[in-house]
């Protein structure tokens, strides 16, 4: 059940009726998202709905054994959390990287002269695995470090299942959601108007923008690079960069837009990207959701961050970008999108501790570009089906020709749109949230309507999955 | 929210005292309504989508009667209008183009 679909927009009816219908009984009120959830979950795979309430388990109840010997040595409270970690790693290892890490075994065997025949078996990718099992670890990592109480089971498994940001984020954390399902919400005009203001944006992004953009210039160019001409190439670079911020930062729009017509408030997961002055500018901007978990719970929680020295903090950016990388997928290509990452992180640091403050500072126009430009690259290995694919199309820009195949005016325009919206005022959406809280619902209510429609008549047929459903 | 984490859906300005529930439902119920008349083939469209059923071949008949019902007012001219200018914004090519039959149709996700 996509967002941007009259299935989902049916259901969601049914489920804002429902569950402020409940609004007198909290716990009734969070039974019934839960049930929506998981009917929302099902409506891909009705078996890994057990998955989801599995994996509530496992972290409701090593949460509970932590607090339970919250009086005893750290030693036996950390090896609990380790092993309710492990046990996400597992569900996630499993479902996610075993054909991928079985077939690298195999590749490594045969070349050292073993070749066996390996337990090889397709495993189905359950959607939001990534997600789910991340705001996991991060909730038995906030109970050992005494950040946050264990919940009730209820609480626990709503905040795993939660429809909004179930398959494919923001990665919510307990100590964001779970102090507000104590108490019935309350829907304020603003979070009405700001949720609306930011699901009719979400849709237009992906809908329009980011399918289009897919469907007329990025797939036919990556699925063939070697018949497109270097314009088309470049151009579908670039239209790739746009195309996965608006697929991808309009999920999230939607998800806190949904969220907050529900009740609750979702932290923010985008903050224009693409107007980064440094890679580290950037991951403070682009999935902040992953990025401040990475940082908080991997690169300073677990590899200690900046305490040991530049090169062990090198060394750990390096870490946790590669990490980062295989969150998305079990393939090189996104290894090497994450070496990149963590290689020029690690560069930035290094020249920040050896320039001197009487050395000129960069123009800020040119840090934006030079950033833009090393993300833009880093797309293409995120995007190419294999490393060899990746090379051959960074080839392909080398060559000379010029005529274009698939680059319209209407791409163009787009692209262009896609990236002037980076440099708009930084709370646009905010201020237009204030006005439109002051309409009257007829004119809101048919403001929304025309919206709509107008998106509905610009749509490509039919509705692409978005690209981090498969992470 | 915690202030480590803003959320976009805290406003910069003091919040409205008037409860939005009510406000909600009916932009939403507006909303909707608006599109069940300009949009019907939408809902149409929809419905034959679904498994076949006694109540999903009941449900189309209603939903093709009601198209017709709001095609006959005209209601659902703006979109196709729209809808139709897009098309063409979508075909259109830059002069000297070597753009080739089809191009680009059928590519998936």
């Amino acid at each position: 059940m996509l967002f941007p679909t009259l299935s989902f927009g049916l259901f969601f009816l049914v489920v804002f009726t429902v569950v402020w219908a409940a609004n007198g009984s909290n716990e009734w009120r969070k039974i019934l998202l839960l049930v929506a959830s998981w009917v929302f979950y099902g409506a891909w795979d009705w078996r890994f709905v057990a998955l989801l309430i599995g994996s509530a388990f496992l972290n409701w109840g090593s949460a509970e054994l932590i607090w339970y010997n919250r009086d005893a040595p750290d030693g036996r409270r950390r090896a609990i959390m380790i092993a309710g970690v492990t046990g996400n790693l597992l569900i996630l290892g499993f479902f996610k990287y075993y054909g991928f890490f079985v077939e690298q075994l195999g590749d490594v065997l045969h070349a050292a002269g073993y070749a066996r025949d390996l337990p090889l078996m397709q495993v189905v990718l359950p959607v939001g695995i990534s997600f789910f099992t991340f705001q996991g670890m991060s909730y038995l990592a906030d109970v050992h470090a005494e950040r946050l109480a264990p919940a009730k089971l209820l609480d626990v498994t709503l905040l795993m299942s939660f429809f909004p940001h179930l398959v494919a984020g923001p990665i919510v954390r307990g100590s964001d959601l779970l102090p507000q399902f104590e108490e019935s919400p309350r829907l304020t005009r603003d979070m009405a108007s700001m949720g609306l203001v930011l699901i009719l944006w979400g849709l237009f992004k992906k809908a329009v923008v980011a399918s289009e953009l897919s469907t007329g210039l990025v797939d036919p160019v990556f699925f063939d690079p070697a018949s497109h001409s270097r314009l088309d190439l470049i151009a579908a670079a670039y239209g790739y960069a746009v195309q996965i911020y608006c697929d991808f930062s309009a999920y999230s729009d939607m998800a806190i837009g949904i969220a907050a017509l529900l009740g609750y408030k979702f932290p923010l997961n985008f903050n224009q990207p693409y107007r980064a002055q440094s890679l580290q500018d950037f991951w403070r901007r682009w999935h902040i959701s992953l990025s401040s978990w990475l940082r908080d719970y991997l690169y300073i929680g677990a590899l200690g961050g900046s305490r040991k020295g530049l090169a062990r903090q090198c060394l750990n950016l390096m870490l946790t970008m590669l990490l980062g990388g295989l969150w998305h997928g079990a393939k090189w290509t996104f290894v090497i999108w994450g070496g990149l990452h963590g290689g020029v992180l690690a560069l930035e640091r290094i020249w920040d501790r050896i320039r001197s403050e009487t050395w000129p500072r960069l123009p800020k126009v040119l840090g934006i570009l030079i950033t833009f430009h090393i993300v833009l690259v880093g797309w293409i290995f995120f995007r190419a089906e294999s490393f060899d694919a990746a090379i051959a199309y960074l080839r392909g820009i080398g060559t000379v020709g010029v005529a274009s195949d698939v680059l319209t005016p209407l791409a163009c325009a787009l692209i262009l749109f896609g990236m002037a919206i980076h440099f708009t005022p930084v709370n646009l959406g905010q201020r237009l949230a204030l006005q439109v809280r002051l309409l009257p619902a007829w004119a809101l209510g048919l403001l929304v309507g025309i919206t709509i429609l107008i998106v509905d008549a610009m749509r490509f047929e039919g509705v692409a999955p978005f690209i981090y459903y498969q992470f | 929210m915690p202030q480590d984490t803003p959320s976009p859906i805290d406003l910069p300005e003091p919040e409205l005292e008037d409860s939005g529930l009510g406000w909600a439902f009916g932009t939403i119920a507006i909303a909707s309504i608006f599109l069940l008349f300009t949009n019907a083939s939408s809902l149409r469209d929809w419905i034959d989508d679904q498994p076949p059923s006694q109540a999903q071949l009941q449900a189309a008949e209603y939903a093709d009667q009601w198209v017709e019902t709001t095609e006959g007012f005209g209601v659902g001219l703006p979109h196709k209008a729209l809808h139709d200018q897009w098309k063409r914004a979508e075909q259109a090519r830059f002069p000297g183009s070597h753009q080739k039959d089809g191009a680009g149709e059928g590519a998936d996700q």
